[in-house]
C-alpha cells in the first residue's frame, strides 16, 4: 500500500523559519510563552498529513511546495488607499461611518484604518502595539493550553500581527467594524485577532480578504479567536476571495456564553488551497448560533472545511449549512462535526452539507458527523452531491433563456437557502455585487455537466 | 408555418417517431390523440429542443426555417412554446425572476428593446388579469408548492406573456379538476387568433370541448393513422382506438 511521503523539504523550511522566528523574539514578552509551548510541539507534529482523519482528503504538501520568498521590505503601493476605497463595500462602510481596520501581507495598516470615533465602547489595538490587554493574553494562553491543532500552532509560532478589538456597547444597536485584509506581496504572512464581545453587546463584524494581484504568491495562516459574553447578537460574515495561487490556513475559535445569538457565515472562492477550520463551543445555556458558508470554486482550487460545533450547555441550538459550486478541476472537503455533550439536554442541532458539481473533473467529500451524549435532543445531518438538474436547465431553456443564463439562475438557486443564513439584511446587500461576480464567474467557463 | 415532415427519433436505439409528418397552418388547432406510448410527448420534446432524443431523419420547420440545429432557447424567441405536462419545481427562483428573464431573454433575441421593471410589472398584471390568474403566484418560487391547476396557469400566463406562434400543449389537462380545466381551456381560448397556432396533445375528448380543434389525428407507433375533424375525437371516446389501430 502506498503511504504519503511528506514533502520534507518543505516541512523542513517551516520548521527551521519557525526556529529562526523564534530565537529572534523578545522572551519578556507575554506572548512569549505560548509561542514557545506551540513551536516545541509544531517542532515535533510538524505539518499534518492524510494520515490524520482530519486532513483525510487533503495533502497539503501536495500543494505547498515552499515558503514563497519575500523580500524584507516589503513595498506598500502608492495607490493602496485608493485601491481600497474601489472597493464598494469600503466606500459604504466609510460612508455610513463604520469602523474599518485594514491589513496588508497580515500587518495593520494604521494610517488606511479608520475606528469610528462614534464607538466609545469599540476598543481596537494590535497585536503589535505594547501594551496588549490582559484579557487577550489570558484568551490567548487558555485557547493554546487547550490546543492540539497544528496549524493553529505554527500560527502562535509566527503570528505578527492582529486586530484586539474589544466590544462593550450597550445600546442594542450593532456597530459594524470592517476587517480588510489585501494580500500584495509574495511571502509568508501569519496574523490573529482577538475578539472580546462583552455581555450584552451587538456587533457585526465583516472581514474581506482578497488578493490584489493574481500573480501573488502568497502563503498564510490566520486565527481569529472570539470570547462572547452572556445577551450578545453577533453577526460575523467573511469574504474570501483569494487569487489561484494563495494557500491559507484560516483558524477560527468561539466560545459562547449564555442567552446569545452568533451568526457566522463566509464566502470562500479561489485559493490554491484554503483550509477552513472552526471550533464552536456553546458554553452557555439558551444560545442560537448559526455557523454557515458558501464555497465558489474553479480552476484548480482546493477549500476544505473542517467545522466542529460543541453543545456544552441545555437549550441551544445550532445551525451549520453549507453549500459548495464546483467548476473545472476544483476540490471540496466538508467535515462537519457536532458533538453534545451529556448535560446538553434539548439541544437543536442540524447540520447540511450541499455540493453541486458543474465538471466532470470537480470532486467534492464531505463528512458529517454526530457525537450525541444526551438523550432529549433534536440533531439531524445530510450531505448531498449532484449536478445541475436536466430537466430544470430543458425547463429554463424553452422559455427562451440562454444556457448560460439559465446555469446561473439554477446555480444562485442552490445557494439560496444558505445565503439566507446573513441575517442581517444590510450585510447580505452589502455582498450582493461582489457574489454575483463571483457567481458569474464559476458558473461560466469549462462547464461539462 | 408550422411543419414536421417525415421525423424519425429514436431514444437508446428504440424507435419513437417514425417518419412522422405534421402540417399546421397559421391559426389552426390541431388535437393529436392516441394510446399511452404511442410518441405524444416524444414529438412535443424533440419539437421544444430536448436533448435527450436522436433524430435520425427528418426536418421540424417553422416559417420555413429549419429548428432541428437550433438550441432550445433559440426555438422559444423564435415562437415555439410547449407547456409541459409536469411543470418543473424550481426552488430558488421566483417565478417573477423567471418570467423577467424569460421575457427578456426573448426581447433581446428579436431586437426589441427590453421592458423596464415597472412596465414588466404592468405586462404581467395585465396579462393575469385577462387570463384570470391571481397574479400573487408570481412571488413565489416557480411551481413549488402550486396545485396542479395552478402550475397549469403559469404555463398559460408563460405563453401570453412570451407571445409564441406555434404553441404545443402537452396533456394540459392531465391532473386538472372540471374547474381548473375549464380555466386553463378559457386561459387557451383568449390567446387564439389567426396567425397563433396550437397542437394540443391529449388523451381525453373533454379538453376537446373547451378548445375546439380543427383537426384531429390519431398517432399510434410514432405516426399518425388517422386525421378527421373534432368528430373523431368525439368517435373514439365512443369506441376506443380499436377500430384504428391495426
Amino acid at each position: 500500500m502506498l503511504t504519503e511521503e511528506k514533502n520534507i523539504n518543505v516541512e523542513e523550511q517551516v520548521i527551521a523559519y519557525c526556529k529562526h522566528n523564534i530565537s529572534n523574539q523578545d522572551i519578556k514578552h507575554p506572548l512569549y510563552p505560548a509561542r514557545l509551548g506551540a513551536y516545541e510541539l509544531f517542532r515535533v507534529h510538524g505539518l499534518p498529513t492524510s494520515r490524520d482523519e482530519q486532513w483525510k482528503y487533503t495533502n497539503i504538501t501536495s500543494k505547498l511546495e515552499r515558503i514563497p520568498s519575500q523580500s524584507d521590505v516589503k513595498p506598500v503601493p502608492v495607490n493602496l488607499d485608493n485601491f481600497i476605497n474601489n472597493f464598494e463595500i469600503v466606500k459604504k462602510a466609510k460612508e455610513n461611518k463604520d469602523s474599518v481596520l485594514v491589513f496588508m501581507d497580515g500587518a495593520m495598516q494604521s494610517q488606511l484604518s479608520i475606528v469610528n470615533s462614534d464607538m466609545e465602547t469599540v476598543s481596537v489595538t494590535s497585536l503589535k502595539k505594547d501594551p496588549i490587554p490582559d484579557w487577550a493574553i489570558k484568551l490567548n494562553s487558555e485557547k493554546h493550553s487547550q490546543n492540539v491543532n497544528e496549524m493553529f500552532n505554527l500560527n502562535t509560532v509566527l503570528m505578527e500581527d492582529g486586530a484586539i478589538i474589544n466590544i462593550n456597547n450597550n445600546k442594542g444597536i450593532a456597530d459594524n467594524i470592517y476587517i480588510i485584509h489585501v494580500g500584495n506581496n509574495d511571502g509568508f504572512y501569519n496574523y490573529r485577532h482577538m475578539i472580546n464581545v462583552q455581555n450584552g453587546a451587538h456587533v457585526n463584524i465583516i472581514e474581506f480578504k482578497i488578493s490584489n494581484k493574481v500573480d501573488i504568491e502568497a502563503l498564510y495562516t490566520s486565527s481569529i479567536i472570539w470570547k462572547i459574553g452572556d445577551n450578545c447578537v453577533v453577526n460575523n460574515v467573511k469574504y474570501q476571495a483569494h487569487n489561484q495561487i494563495t494557500i491559507g490556513f484560516n483558524q477560527q475559535y468561539a466560545d459562547i456564553a449564555n442567552d446569545t445569538e452568533f451568526n457566522s457565515f463566509t464566502i470562500s472562492s479561489g485559493s490554491k488551497l484554503l483550509r477552513e477550520f472552526r471550533d464552536i463551543n456553546c458554553n452557555g445555556s439558551n444560545s442560537n448560533i448559526s455557523i454557515s458558508g458558501i464555497n465558489l470554486l474553479d480552476g484548480d482550487s482546493h477549500i476544505d472545511t473542517m467545522l466542529t460545533v460543541k453543545h456544552k450547555a441545555p437549550n441551544t441550538i445550532s445551525r451549520e449549512k453549507y453549500k459548495s459550486i464546483l467548476n473545472d478541476n476544483s476540490k471540496g472537503v466538508f467535515q462537519g462535526n457536532i458533538i453534545v455533550d451529556d448535560i446538553a439536554q434539548k439541544t437543536i442541532a442540524k447540520q447540511s452539507i450541499d455540493a453541486l458539481i458543474l465538471s466532470k473533473n470537480a470532486e467534492h467529500d464531505a463528512k458529517p458527523e454526530l457525537e450525541i451524549y444526551a438523550d432529549d435532543v433534536q440533531c439531524g445531518h445530510g450531505a448531498t452531491t449532484g449536478q445541475i438538474s436536466q430537466d430544470s436547465l430543458f425547463y429554463l431553456k424553452s422559455r427562451g433563456i440562454p444556457e448560460e443564463e439559465a446555469k446561473r439562475l439554477l446555480v444562485h438557486a442552490f445557494l439560496t437557502d444558505a445565503l439566507e443564513e446573513i441575517k442581517d439584511k444590510k450585510i447580505l446587500e452589502t455582498f450582493a455585487d461582489v457574489m454575483n461576480n463571483m457567481l458569474n464567474r464559476v458558473s461560466k467557463g469549462n462547464l461539462n455537466v | 408555418m408550422f411543419n414536421v415532415s417525415n421525423l424519425t427519433v429514436s431514444v437508446e436505439d428504440n424507435e419513437i417517431l417514425n417518419n412522422f409528418s405534421l402540417d399546421v397552418g397559421p391559426g389552426e388547432v390541431h388535437a393529436i390523440m392516441g394510446p399511452n406510448g404511442s410518441g405524444k410527448s416524444t414529438l412535443a420534446h424533440v419539437c421544444a429542443g430536448k436533448e435527450d432524443y436522436t433524430v435520425l431523419n427528418g426536418e421540424i420547420n417553422l416559417n420555413g426555417e429549419d429548428l432541428l440545429d437550433l438550441e432550445a432557447d433559440e426555438r422559444s424567441t423564435k415562437g415555439l412554446f410547449l407547456a409541459f405536462q409536469y411543470p418543473i419545481e424550481i426552488p430558488g427562483v421566483t417565478t417573477l425572476t423567471f418570467l423577467k428573464s424569460s421575457l427578456e431573454a426573448h426581447y433581446k433575441a428579436n431586437n426589441k428593446e427590453v421592458l423596464s421593471t415597472p412596465d414588466f410589472m404592468k405586462l404581467v398584471k395585465k396579462k393575469s388579469a385577462e387570463l384570470n390568474i391571481d397574479d400573487s403566484m408570481i412571488k413565489r418560487p416557480l411551481n413549488v408548492g402550486f396545485s396542479g391547476g395552478e402550475k397549469k396557469r403559469n404555463e398559460i400566463l408563460q405563453m401570453a406573456l412570451l407571445d409564441p406562434e406555434i404553441c404545443i400543449l402537452d396533456e394540459t389537462d392531465s391532473g386538472l379538476d372540471i374547474d381548473a380545466l375549464r380555466l386553463v381551456a378559457e386561459g387557451v381560448n383568449n390567446l387564439r387568433n389567426e396567425k397563433r397556432s396550437f397542437i394540443v396533445i391529449t388523451h381525453y375528448q373533454r379538453l376537446l370541448d373547451y378548445i375546439k380543434p380543427d383537426f384531429v389525428h390519431i398517432m399510434y407507433n410514432g405516426k399518425i393513422i388517422e386525421t378527421g375533424d373534432s368528430s373523431l375525437a368525439l368517435e373514439l371516446e365512443k369506441s376506443g382506438y380499436n377500430n384504428y389501430i391495426k
